[in-house]
């Protein structure tokens, strides 16, 4: 059971890379590189190639959110305009197909954005985060010189597996080490 | 609810007017105008500007163009060589609301303030409207007036205001007008036939400028009463409501509609002056 | 796609943290004046309106014909200038052009801000405002919708999308940078960062969901853009007004919307490079392809001008021509040829470096084309609104002061908000600009001034060469796939031969004596690369690495050695020859 969460600061991506790299070579006994995520200022593009291929699933949430604003666009528009008889127009159908597209085309794009960006609030565990925020809850590990330059791994170890973890980032020159236990 | 509406009454919402609509008119208020009778004397405009609590708003205003006249006389010259009788060129157009079959100003309405009633009357909704000014925009006919200061205010100091017409009200700024063929006329004609168990009769419904009108050169009736004098005027000139080419047996006939060629029906039939050298 | 150089590779990352956030702190004094003037432009603007709302809009001098004035254009106006967010930060984000990392954070905030002072006009431009909300569809007790077949009906659903999409685009690629306010601020502030940055921490799950999301949101804000000022332009297309009811205007629409926003962004780049000190961010290179690009809408919106004249001038609609000749010579005529002017005479200084350096002219530059813009959106509405079908109310009107009063208030609470948004978030992106930066010292070879020979075909040749180098280093190091990399090597060994060929001609014809030696040197070359090329194509992966090292080292060599000794050879035979 994962006891121990550890956070090691490297001063590049070159230092960090190599650490994933001797993870991932399994010089840790049982440690898989899905244990390990890495804090950075900036995405590397060759991060998956350390990190191995992680799910990317919010062009799903994005084209659920499409469709639904198609259909309901649709249905909404219609039967408003259906059921507003009060006040017909002269000379023009009930309800007007052109007028419609243009409704509905906006409300498609209304609800792809929402969806996306609540998908990313939810996916990117952001949302887990405000929450936090917000209950007063202690944070996940971090390090505010992330901000600065630095690159954090962060790997969730077990008790047998925290001494050559440490050892293995001292080798590879971390500035820094941190751990918290794992609630 | 609404959605069991639209599924069964889908095709029928969907027709346009040239599929005859989803409306089923009862009447159809239709006028005509005989602009070689007319002499231009603006005694239509007065009794409108008296009959629907109209505002003088004053010269200052009216040069601006600010000015409330649901029936304006249109004046133009149309003989300006004439040297002998340069007058003898005026021709007067009374212009107000024409009603429109397929009015512009209908759809572009953002709140659904103007539409069209049973009637054939296009109906503008004092409260509901906002004041966007795009019905105003989208008239050809330019028909239509706004509110621009609020005149109860100082329009009919005491004891003016007891002139007001108490069949309709007084506008506040801010919102759109324009002529309804004195609907509160029509209204009362209507219940009046109602309380006798009867049709309403040609002659029941007299608008205050077909009231007014010394030479009555302005006829309005039902264009779906074939017996009304505004359907025979119609048909003897051979205007048909819902084309916007007219095709005429006899090129001596002088009804048109203005601005045929705009396709939005108007309900007015106007009678062209017989010039003077045509005589 | 080369990554051409903008800004100086050597700041370092610490650097760029302090250099923006400290443009968050106490700002200089020109900052103060600017906002006290924006803050009196707004409360003139708050008069104007006050004294509107309670008199009625006759004050504005508005009248039959002219239900529509300034308002609707103002409202136009600043539609249009919130495509500039779009264009710079969405479509450019698509393009992977790079040089709009340091400045498309300000560009969405004049996006955001832009609607936010658009939506001021359908509120002043109504006359009975309070009840403005029924032009929502909610579910009201009596029944009532709004009536979806008008045009003002459409900009509301439009404008309330495209504010949403707007707003979240910008928080969302705030993100990280609030995370570095965060990191550094004490205080109030850092009670503001930790709820604005959401609990970034920039793992690797966050950063490549935000990748996926951004992208995404770009590529449905660029059609929202398009549709939005077309759907604004129907409010005019969709009358039958003659002069409105064309339709061409939604592309001449969206195209004069690129330009105003071009031209705004401009406007504000010099601004707040001047006012928040980023020299070396907002750098001058980056101005260029701004102005470039401000060059290349303006000519676009020209010729959708001179179409929209032209079919109006060949077509048989007599109204619509009358409008026109009345919008040239009749009393509106200055503001209209202010417009051309303006829109497509004064965007060429645009096209000529020196004064593209000079800021102060396209600081000027840029007011005038927006105010050029601003006309055309007038030209519209009141010329077409005057000479209109019914003949007897034509009539020439000029707006009263207390539209121009509102107009100009609303310039004054753009400026405002502006200010204030540079003073809460950073308006250079810093997570963007250190990316840049990255790329840029990981590029394989710098083209130095050391390698210039001074033969300009040459030259030309080896510049061309470095940079096939340095795309083949992107495709292999960034994974780029496998269509790219072939691609990227076939250029490259194909170019090579070209340049070793040409290279070998100019020598012979100029008599070059140690001609042999360097062809076989060249002949070398050519070995070693067609053997790595053939070990690329068995399939072994690891040649792509020593490949790129071989090349940047020989040709390191060769340019500075072997090409070098020609030169003087090559320079006596041209002299000799021009003798």
């Amino acid at each position: 059971m994962k006891t121990k969460r550890y956070l090691g600061l490297f001063s590049d991506f070159d230092k960090a890379f190599s650490t994933v790299m001797a993870i991932r070579g399994g010089d840790i006994p049982d440690l898989s590189v899905d244990d390990v995520t890495i804090s950075s200022p900036i995405e590397h593009p060759e991060i998956n190639d350390f990190l191995g291929k992680r799910p990317e699933r919010i062009s799903n949430l994005t084209l659920a959110g499409a469709l639904f604003g198609l259909v309901f666009g649709f249905i909404f528009i219609a039967s408003s305009q259906a059921a507003f008889m009060v006040q017909p127009l002269g000379g023009k159908p009930v309800i007007p197909l052109p007028n419609n597209f243009v409704l509905i085309y906006e409300m498609i794009i209304f609800f792809a954005i929402w969806m996306t960006f609540f998908g990313f609030l939810g996916m990117s565990g952001l949302f887990k985060n405000s929450m936090r925020i917000i209950t007063n809850r202690p944070q996940t590990l971090y390090s505010e010189r992330v901000s600065l330059g630095e690159i954090a791994i962060i790997v969730e170890v077990t008790d047998e597996q925290e001494q050559p973890l440490v050892h293995l980032f001292r080798e590879h020159e971390s500035l820094q080490v941190k751990h918290e236990d794992i609630e | 609810m609404s959605i069991k509406n639209l599924l069964e009454n889908w095709s029928s919402y969907r027709r346009g007017s040239e599929g005859g609509g989803h409306h089923n008119y009862e009447h159809r208020w239709t006028m005509s105008i005989n602009l070689d009778q007319c002499t231009g004397c603006n005694a239509c405009s007065t009794a409108c500007y008296a009959e629907n609590n109209l505002a003088v708003v004053g010269k200052e205003r009216f040069e601006r163009g600010q000015a409330m006249h649901w029936m304006r006389i249109e004046r133009y010259w149309d003989q300006p060589e004439e040297e002998e009788y340069p007058s003898s060129g005026a021709s007067f157009v009374p212009m107000m609301c024409q009603q429109c079959g397929s009015a512009p100003c209908e759809p572009v309405c953002p709140v659904a303030a103007t539409y069209h009633t049973p009637d054939g009357l296009n109906a503008q909704v004092y409260n509901r409207c906002i004041g966007s000014r795009y019905c105003g925009v989208n008239c050809p006919f330019r028909v239509r007036y706004f509110n621009f200061y609020s005149y109860y205010e100082d329009a009919w100091p005491e004891p003016l205001n007891q002139q007001l017409n108490p069949d309709l009200s007084v506008r506040d700024k801010g919102v759109m007008e324009k002529c309804t063929f004195c609907v509160q006329r029509i209204r009362v004609a209507k219940d009046e036939a109602a309380m006798d168990n009867r049709k309403v009769k040609d002659g029941d419904v007299v608008p205050a400028c077909v009231q007014t009108c010394p030479t009555s050169a302005i006829t309005f009736g039902d264009a779906l009463d074939p017996e009304s004098e505004v359907s025979k005027m119609w048909e003897s000139q051979q205007v048909k409501r819902h084309t916007y080419k007219q095709k005429k047996k006899d090129p001596n006939l002088r009804g048109y509609r203005i601005f045929e060629e705009m396709n939005v029906e108007p309900s007015v039939m106007y009678m062209e002056r017989i010039r003077d050298e045509k005589v | 796609m080369a990554i051409k150089e903008t800004i100086d590779e050597s700041i370092k990352w610490a650097e760029i943290n302090a250099d923006v956030l400290r443009s968050l702190e106490t700002p200089r004094k020109a900052y103060w004046v600017t906002l006290a003037i924006c803050v009196i432009m707004l409360f003139c603007g708050i008069a104007a309106e006050t004294y509107q709302y309670n008199v009625g809009m006759g004050t504005a001098h508005l009248s039959n014909p002219h239900y529509w004035d300034m308002y609707l254009s103002s409202f136009v106006f600043w539609i249009g200038m919130s495509h500039s967010g779009t264009l710079l930060s969405a479509i450019l984000l698509i393009t992977q052009s790079n040089w709009r990392k340091p400045i498309y954070r300000f560009a969405e905030a004049m996006t955001t801000f832009s609607l936010l002072t658009a939506a001021i006009f359908p509120l002043v431009h109504l006359g009975r405002v309070w009840n403005v909300y029924w032009a929502l569809p909610y579910v009201s007790d009596r029944g009532l919708w709004p009536s979806f077949t008008s045009a003002l009906l459409w900009d509301t659903f439009a404008i309330i999308t495209y504010l949403c999409a707007s707003v979240l685009f910008l928080f969302v690629g705030m993100i990280p940078d609030m995370a570095i306010c965060r990191d550094s601020a004490t205080g109030w502030r850092k009670k503001l960062y930790r709820i604005l940055s959401a609990g970034w921490t920039g793992t690797d799950k966050q950063w490549r969901n935000f990748r996926q999301a951004y992208l995404l949101m770009a590529c449905f804000l660029i059609p929202l853009a398009v549709s939005v000022h077309s759907i604004v332009s129907t409010d005019f297309a969709a009358s039958l007004n003659p002069g409105m009811h064309i339709t061409s205007f939604p592309p001449y629409f969206v195209a004069g919307a690129l330009f105003s926003g071009c031209a705004g962004i401009m406007t504000l780049f010099i601004m707040l490079r001047y006012l928040l000190n980023f020299e070396q961010y907002m750098t001058l290179e980056i101005f260029e392809k701004v102005c470039k690009l401000t060059f290349v809408i303006a000519m676009v919106w020209s010729y959708l001008n001179l179409i929209e004249f032209a079919s109006v001038w060949y077509g048989h609609d007599l109204p619509n021509k009358e409008v026109l000749i009345f919008k040239a010579t009749g009393p509106y005529s200055p503001i209209f040829w202010t417009m051309i002017f303006c829109g497509s005479v004064l965007p060429f200084t645009l096209a000529f470096k020196k004064l593209r350096r000079n800021l102060k002219l396209m600081m000027a530059v840029s007011l005038l084309i927006n105010l050029g813009m601003f006309a055309e959106r007038w030209m519209i509405i009141a010329p077409s609104l005057s000479l209109a079908f019914e003949p007897h109310q034509w009539a020439v009107l000029w707006p009263s002061i207390v539209q121009w009063g509102i107009v100009f208030g609303s310039f004054g609470w753009f400026g405002f908000l502006i200010l204030i948004f540079v003073k809460i978030v950073p308006s250079v992106s810093m997570y963007e600009v250190k990316e840049l930066v990255y790329h840029h010292r990981r590029e394989l070879f710098h083209w130095d001034d050391k390698f210039i020979l001074g033969i300009h075909s040459i030259d030309l040749q080896h510049k061309k060469l470095v940079r096939l180098v340095n795309e083949l280093h992107f495709a292999v190091s960034y994974k780029r796939g496998r269509e790219l990399l072939e691609k990227t090597l076939h250029d490259l060994s194909s170019y090579i031969d070209l340049h070793l060929d040409y290279e070998e001609k100019l020598l012979i014809d100029s008599g070059y004596p140690d001609f042999d030696k360097h062809k076989k040197g060249h002949d070398l070359f050519r070995e070693k690369i067609s053997s790595f090329v053939d070990r690329h194509n068995i399939g072994d992966e690891t040649v792509q690495h020593e490949l790129l090292e071989f090349l940047k080292g020989w040709l390191t060599h060769h340019i500075q050695g072997e090409d070098a000794h020609y030169v003087a050879h090559i320079d006596e035979s041209e002299h000799k020859d021009e003798n």
